[in-house]
Order: structure tokens, then sequence, then C-alpha cells
């Protein structure tokens, strides 16, 4: 009765095909290119952002040269990086933590790091085959509540908590990257069996929190008396809070055991990297005596570079005996990953 | 007037019926344009598929039945179920209240019941959570959770009792069935459509919700979805668990359309608003008021109020204050265009649905609804995966974040755009056909002006949840830019409260207007008009 005519018929097809069309026109007029050749150094960061903002101000006001930064945990930025490969957008990569980069390095994605940038800090914080370096320490520790724990109690090893006798005490965080070297070093020190074993009871015994800062956060509010985590996070809180107020306090387990455990932070340039040489001047920088200050006046973290102190009230790093775990060992930390998966915790 | 058209249009039509169907098929620029739609929904599904293939058949079964999926299962769907439910509980009566009721204030409470869609879960999270422990876990989060959401029932509900013809109301008081037998049998029925679709939504909110349920500690599918991204970005078992969600949002998705049929049979006298009688609640009037004083204190009183503190007080305080205006930059240049390409995108779904083009036409339009339950972040990486593969140009451009966006929240716009499009009948263009006009001039000059109503809610629903969108903007968003929703997380991650709270203010200030917007077209559709005036008899078009 209505026939399809052929004008409509051509109207339609026109409509159809403006219509696709239109798609590509706005995705393009929306892709404006990432960025030029030449344009600001684009750095993908995991790290905590204080730290990371006080050194990007330090530098541009250094240098001149502007950053754009892309924040996220360092273990999905080293991810896709990956998936990015020759493509990727980014010129250098700020990670959280060592087992990103070794993973980056492992792939063949970084760039080796100027001789003078990695004579800066001390060899064994910096990959071997140098195409990451060390900028900061952090260590494991533990927080308890000054109200329900008497520090002289507390084990003498973190594989101590894994039992019945702090059942509901332990708060830790799977899916941190630090507990996860943390079980790197219980494997390589103590064994594979023994570090399953210990994730199993922790799983048993313990309480699972989403990260280390909550984790924190639990004991500074009563919540749980002990947690496994960063020393750092108890600084900021305590910043936050107010040292007078807090509630929680660090300990230090010491004597090698891995329930003190240095992690380093750190940094690498991409082989892809468009804005190489400013990449590297950025690394350079982030070991500088300048820049190290920037770093840790904004962070609880320990300075790699001799003769730059903190200004947190920090254990010295000397009395910290720490276990005898380098960066290098812990590597990409893929078999801690295995073993979470085998305890049951991710 | 229009049933006049349409028998006109029957009678016509009536020699050769299955002709006119064909021809009252949309025209062909309509369905080259749901291909765009049907694409970008399929991506992710695809993008599932392949990752969940690689973990191989023993590697899924495996991963489904280990006793952490068991334990995740098991947490998705009490949340789920206790949050609707709650939401449907407390939503229904707070639109009997505020709708049927003698309550006093009604006009205020019905603007305080609908100011929580401007609080997003994960900052009312937040407040909750920096009053202590207890609130964190399971109950806490069913309870904030509740709380939140319970205004995604309560306003298409009170808008179908609001809108309903009271005729059918007196006749069943004339036969004599007292006022509780009456609204049993002759008011829920008709509301139910609007109650289900709103607990449907809020369904599927609870199997895609991160942020606030990372923040109170619960594990859901969802959250160990993001804990598996965190410990390796293209992991199987991630891929699987997916999978598993997608399951779960299948009913969702086809529930939806099964309340929309039952919708349809109270499409005739919807304009018909007379005044209707309130019932008294006497004794209960009390209780009443303190429910509702409850609700709001909850919902409205605890999240503001937290955050008011954390704006006064801490350290962190005024730390990055001058980032603000480029957060709120950013979240204004990202969610107002991905609104706009969501609601277009969605436009040719609607259409094919409204036409019925099919079973296949059926299952695409429904698809949006399945990965809507999806976290944003699932979608995000199906993106990045595509986009470096297929179109290096454009990743890490806005192009991509619009793309997700578009694939995300869909189905709010065709929601919203269908209840206005169903309200047209096809006939229509077949008189406009007749009077000499093509396919596409009777489609153009008919259906869509009257899809206009249903444009201004899809915009506003699609711009609130834009706004606080945070998965797929972390990963997709150009380099450097940052939305206020972006740095409220990674702020309070750091647990920068204070630092975090002016951030988490605007962001709730600046959905004020979606929601102003929403709640303005949902209770009163006309714009004008109030409840107990005497209203001229109009088609429902503007």
């Amino acid at each position: 009765m209505y026939p399809l005519s052929r004008r409509a018929l051509l109207k339609g097809a026109a409509l159809g095909g403006a219509a696709l069309a239109a798609t590509p026109a706005l995705l393009a007029a929306a892709s404006r290119p990432a960025r030029a050749a030449d344009g600001p150094l684009a750095l993908y960061n995991g790290q905590h952002r204080p730290p990371v903002e006080a050194l990007i101000a330090a530098f541009t006001a250094a240098t001149g040269i502007e950053v754009a930064v892309r924040h996220g945990s360092s273990a999905q930025l080293a991810s896709q990086l990956m998936e990015e490969g020759a493509h990727s957008p980014a010129d250098l990569f700020w990670s959280e933590e060592s087992p990103s980069l070794f993973a980056l390095a492992e792939k063949g994605l970084l760039a080796p790091l100027a001789a003078e940038t990695l004579a800066s800090v001390p060899a064994e914080y910096s990959a071997k085959d140098g195409t990451w370096i060390g900028a900061t320490a952090r260590c494991r520790v533990v927080v308890y509540n000054k109200a329900d724990v008497d520090p002289a109690t507390l084990p003498a090893s973190v594989l101590d908590f894994a039992s019945e006798a702090y059942a509901d005490k332990v708060a830790f965080a799977p899916a941190s990257g630090a507990f996860q070297q943390q079980i790197m070093a219980v494997m390589i020190l103590k064994g594979r069996e023994t570090a399953l074993a210990w994730l199993k009871g922790l799983r048993q015994y313990g309480r699972v929190y989403n990260s280390d800062s909550a984790a924190v956060e639990a004991v500074e509010s009563g919540d749980i008396p002990i947690a496994l985590s960063n020393n750092y996070y108890w600084q900021a809180l305590a910043r936050e809070i107010g040292e007078a107020d807090v509630q929680s306090a660090i300990h230090n387990i010491g004597h090698g055991d891995p329930g003190t455990l240095i992690t380093v932070s750190g940094g690498g340039v991409l082989k892809s990297a468009k804005n190489a040489e400013a990449a590297q001047r950025f690394v350079g920088f982030m070991v500088s005596e300048e820049g190290q200050k920037a770093i840790v006046a904004a962070i609880a973290e320990y300075p790699l570079r001799p003769g730059v102190t903190s200004p947190f009230p920090l254990t010295p790093f000397g009395e910290l005996d720490p276990a005898p775990v380098t960066p290098n060992q812990l590597g990409d930390a893929e078999a801690a990953l295995a073993l979470l998966r085998e305890a049951e915790l991710a | 007037m229009s049933d006049t058209f349409g028998e006109l249009a029957e009678i016509a039509a009536a020699p050769r019926p299955r002709r006119v169907r064909r021809t009252r098929a949309l025209p062909r620029a309509i369905v080259a344009a749901a291909l765009i739609p049907i694409a970008l929904i399929a991506l992710p599904i695809v993008y599932v598929l392949i990752r969940s293939a690689d973990a191989g058949w023993s590697g899924i079964v495996a991963e489904l039945f280990r006793e952490r999926t068991l334990m995740l299962f098991w947490n998705t769907s009490v949340l789920t179920f206790s949050v609707t439910g709650l939401a449907l509980a407390i939503g229904g009566a707070a639109a009997w209240l505020t709708e049927r009721s003698d309550l006093p204030g009604r006009g205020l409470w019905r603007v305080l019941f609908c100011l929580p869609l401007a609080m997003p879960a994960f900052v009312a999270s937040f407040a909750w959570k920096s009053i202590g422990p207890s609130f964190q876990g399971l109950g806490g989060a069913i309870l904030i959770l509740s709380m939140e959401s319970f205004p995604l029932v309560f306003l298409p509900l009170a808008a179908a009792l609001r809108s309903m013809d009271p005729a059918p109301e007196e006749v069943s008081r004339s036969l004599g069935r007292g006022p509780r037998a009456t609204f049993m049998k002759v008011v829920l029925p008709r509301a139910l459509p609007a109650a289900g679709g709103g607990a449907l939504l809020v369904a599927a909110h609870m199997l895609s919700e991160f942020g606030a349920l990372s923040l109170l500690r619960v594990q859901t599918l969802t959250t160990a979805i993001f804990q598996q991204y965190e410990l390796q970005f293209d992991n199987a078992s991630a891929a699987v668990l997916s999978a598993m969600l997608m399951l779960f949002c299948l009913p969702v998705a086809f529930g939806e359309i099964y309340l929309r049929g039952a919708e349809r049979r109270d499409k005739v006298g919807r304009s018909a608003v007379r005044s209707r009688r309130e019932q008294r609640l006497g004794p209960w009037l009390w209780p009443a008021l303190a429910f509702s004083a409850l609700v709001c204190v909850l919902a409205l009183g605890v999240p503001f109020g937290r955050l008011g503190y954390w704006l006064m007080r801490g350290v962190s305080a005024g730390r990055g204050i001058e980032a603000i205006g480029p957060a709120l930059w950013g979240s204004l240049s990202l969610a107002l265009p991905g609104t706009i390409v969501t609601t277009i995108v969605a436009l040719p779904l609607v259409l094919l649905a409204l036409r019925g083009g099919g079973r296949i036409a059926r299952v695409a339009e429904r698809l949006p609804y399945v990965v809507h339950g999806l976290p944003g972040l699932v979608v995000a990486l199906a993106l990045v995966y595509a986009s470096i593969r297929l179109l290096p140009a454009v990743y890490q451009t806005r192009a991509v974040l619009f793309a997700a966006y578009a694939i995300l929240f869909m189905p709010l716009a065709q929601s919203a755009l269908r209840a206005s499009a169903e309200l047209v009948s096809p006939e229509m263009e077949d008189v406009a056909r007749t009077l000499g006009r093509g396919a596409l001039r009777a489609f153009v000059s008919v259906t869509l002006p009257a899809l206009a109503p249903g444009l201004g809610a899809a915009l506003a629903l699609v711009a609130l949840e834009l706004m606080r969108e945070l998965t797929a903007t972390l990963i997709l968003a150009p380099t450097g830019v940052a939305t206020l929703a972006t740095e409220v997380w990674s702020l309070t991650s750091d647990g920068a409260y204070a630092a975090a709270a002016p951030f988490a203010a605007a962001l709730v200030l600046i959905s004020g207007l979606p929601v102003y917007v929403f709640t303005l077209r949902t209770l009163d559709p006309g714009g004008r008009g109030r409840k107990g005036r005497p209203r001229k008899r109009r088609p429902r078009t503007g």
C-alpha cells in the first residue's frame, strides 16, 4: 500500500550514511592528538600523589618542562604499559614499588638510565641492568593500637601473627603490592611451604582490608589492635590527626625478620618515549639532592641518596635491621600472586 | 484524538495488514544507525569472552568452584537483594506518604526524599566510614546503600501514583471495596511497573558498585574483579568473574522489559489527573513523621554533616584546593558531551525496540542492560584492548571515554526515552503517510517530537551518573585530566579526608542540578499544574 519510494530509500540511505559518517567525525573531533612529540612530559604515576606533585613542581620550576600525569596503582599502570607496548603515550613511569618496574624491564620496555643518575643511589636499590632506579625506601612495619597492645608483648617474627593467639587481631591487605613483596621475602628466607602456611593462617585468623591505609585507620580507630603495613601510612595518619592525639604507634620487628622489609619506589624511562631526553632529566632530578628533599618532605619515606634526611620522625635507616632481601631478589613478585591464589586470598 | 486516527488507520490497513506493518518499519537509516550502539555494546561482551577463553575450560571451572568465588557470589546476592528490598520498602512508604496520605509538609518531604540522588554512594560511604568502623562490612553497606538508592524507587513510584487515573479506584470503592482492598487490588498492580523499574535500577547499581563497597570493606564480584586487576592487568580470572556478573545482570535486563510490557495497561487516561481523596493518617501521623525524619537524617543528615565536619578540620584541609577549578572543569567537559553522545547513541535502539523489529532487534535492545551491571573497569579494559589494536590514534582521547560512557549508561537513556516514545501510537505515522508524507518525513514529523519529554529525563539521568563515574574515567581519561570524582577517590584512598571534602562537596552541589531537572520532569511532567487543580485535557507531548 505504501511501497517504499526510491526517493525515500535514497534519503534513508543518505541519512544512514550520514549517521555512520558522523560517528567517526564525532570521534575525530573529540580525539585531538594525545599530545605532540614535544608536548609535556607524559608520566604514568603509581606513587602517592603528594611527593609526585612536589617533585613535579620543583622540576618544572628548575627546567621549564611541563609534566602531564596519569595516576593509577603501580601494578595496573605497569600492565597498561605492557598492553600499550610500542604505542604507549607514556615517557616515563614512577612506580610505588619495584616489582612493577622489574616486570617492565623483563619485557624489554625500559631504556637504560644515564650512568650519573644511577650513581646517585646505592646500586643494590636499582636494576642490575640499569633500566630503573630506586628513589625512596619504605619499610614494612607493625602498627598497633597503644591502648590495646603492649609493644613488649609483640612477637619476634611476623610469622607468629598467623596463629590462634592473634585470632581477629591482625589486619592485612592482600591486594597491596607491598604485602606481596613481604610474601616474597618470607618465601625467599623461609621457603614456599612456610609462606603458604603463613598466608593460610592469616586468612584464618587475620582480617582482610582493601589497603594498608584502611588497615592502619582501623587500628587507629580501635577496630582492630594490629596491622601489617608500610611505615608512611601511619606517619600520614599521625600528621592528619595530630601527633598528640594519635592512638596508634609503629613497631619495628628488626633482626632480619621479614616483618621488617625494605621496599623501594622508583622510576624508569620507556624505550618508546617521545620525550626521552626530558624523561632522563626527570629521573635524574628524582635522585638529585633537590629532588630527594622535595620528595621526602611530602611523604615519610627514606631518601636513598646519601646525605639527604627526612623531616619526619622516622626510625633511623641504620637501626632498622631489615630482612636481608634486595629489590632485585623480589623480582616481579609473580610467585606471591600464585601463593595468594592458593591460599584463597585472591 | 489519537484513538480516532488509530481506528482510521486500522480500517485503512485492514485488507493487507502484513504489508502495513512492514512499511511502518523504521526508515533504514535508523536501522543502520542502530548498528553503532550494538557494536559498542558487543565490545565488552566479546572482550570478556575472549579473556575467559584464555583460561580454558578447566581454568573456568576451577575458578567458578573456588571457595572464594562462592563467598563472592553469596556477598553479591545478599547485598543486591537486601538493598533492593530495603529501597523498595523505604521508597514505597515514602511515595505513598507524599502522594496518598495527608502527611503535613508533603511538598518539602518530596524534595528531601529526592535529594539523596545527589549524593554519590562513595561519598556517602566515606562520610559514614569516617564516623567509625561499625559501619563497615556487609551490614553497614546495606544500610548506607539503601539510604542512598531508595530515591530510585521513590521517584518513579511517586510519579506513577500521581499520574494514575483515579477513576478505577473510585469505581472499586463504589462497588464496596474498602480503602485497603482497593489499594491492593487496584493501585498496587498499576504502581508495580514503576516500582519494579526503580528496583531493577537499584539492583543494577549494586551489581556494579565499587567505590562505596571498597571503602566499606565488602567483597563482591565487582570488587574482586578490581582486586584481580590491581594484581594483574589481563587476568583470566577477572574475566571469568565478569562473565558471572553478566549472568547476574540477565534477569535484571529482561525483568525490565517484562515490567514495561505490564505498564501499557494504564496508558489510557494518563492525562486525566483529577483530585483524589487523601488517606487520613490519624494515629499513624506521628510514626509517619518519625519515619520520614529518620530517613532524612540517615540519607542526608549524616553524610552532609560529616562532609561539613571534614570541611572544617584536618591538616590536609586546603591542600590542593587550587585543583578544584580544573577538576570541576574536567568533570563538566567529560560529563556534558558524554551525556549527549550517550543519549544520541541510545536513540536508534529505542526506536528499534518500539517498532519491534523481530527477535534479533529485541535482544539487541536488551544487551545494554546486560552490560549495565558490569563494572566500568571491565568496559574500560575492553576499550583499551580494542583501541590499541584497532584504532591506536584514538587511544587515551576523549572519544574512547565517551564510547565507554555510552556503553555503560545507554540503558538509562533508553528507559527514559522509551517511556515517552511509547505514548505515541505508530498508527499516527501511518496517518501521516496516508496524507502523503514519506516514511522518513512521517517519522521525523510525528514520532521524533514525541520523544522530547523523555529527552530531558534521559539527559539529566545520564549526566548525573557521568558526573560521578569513577573507574572508566580513571583508566581512559586523557593523561592529566582529573575530575571531581577522581580527585575525591585518590584523596580518600590516601586517607586525606579533609582534603577530599571540598571536592566531594562540589560534586554533590553540581549533581544537584541534574537531580532537580530529573525530579521536576518525573514528578511534574507537564512542568505546571498541581494535584487538585483541574487541568485541561491535552495530549501528552510536552
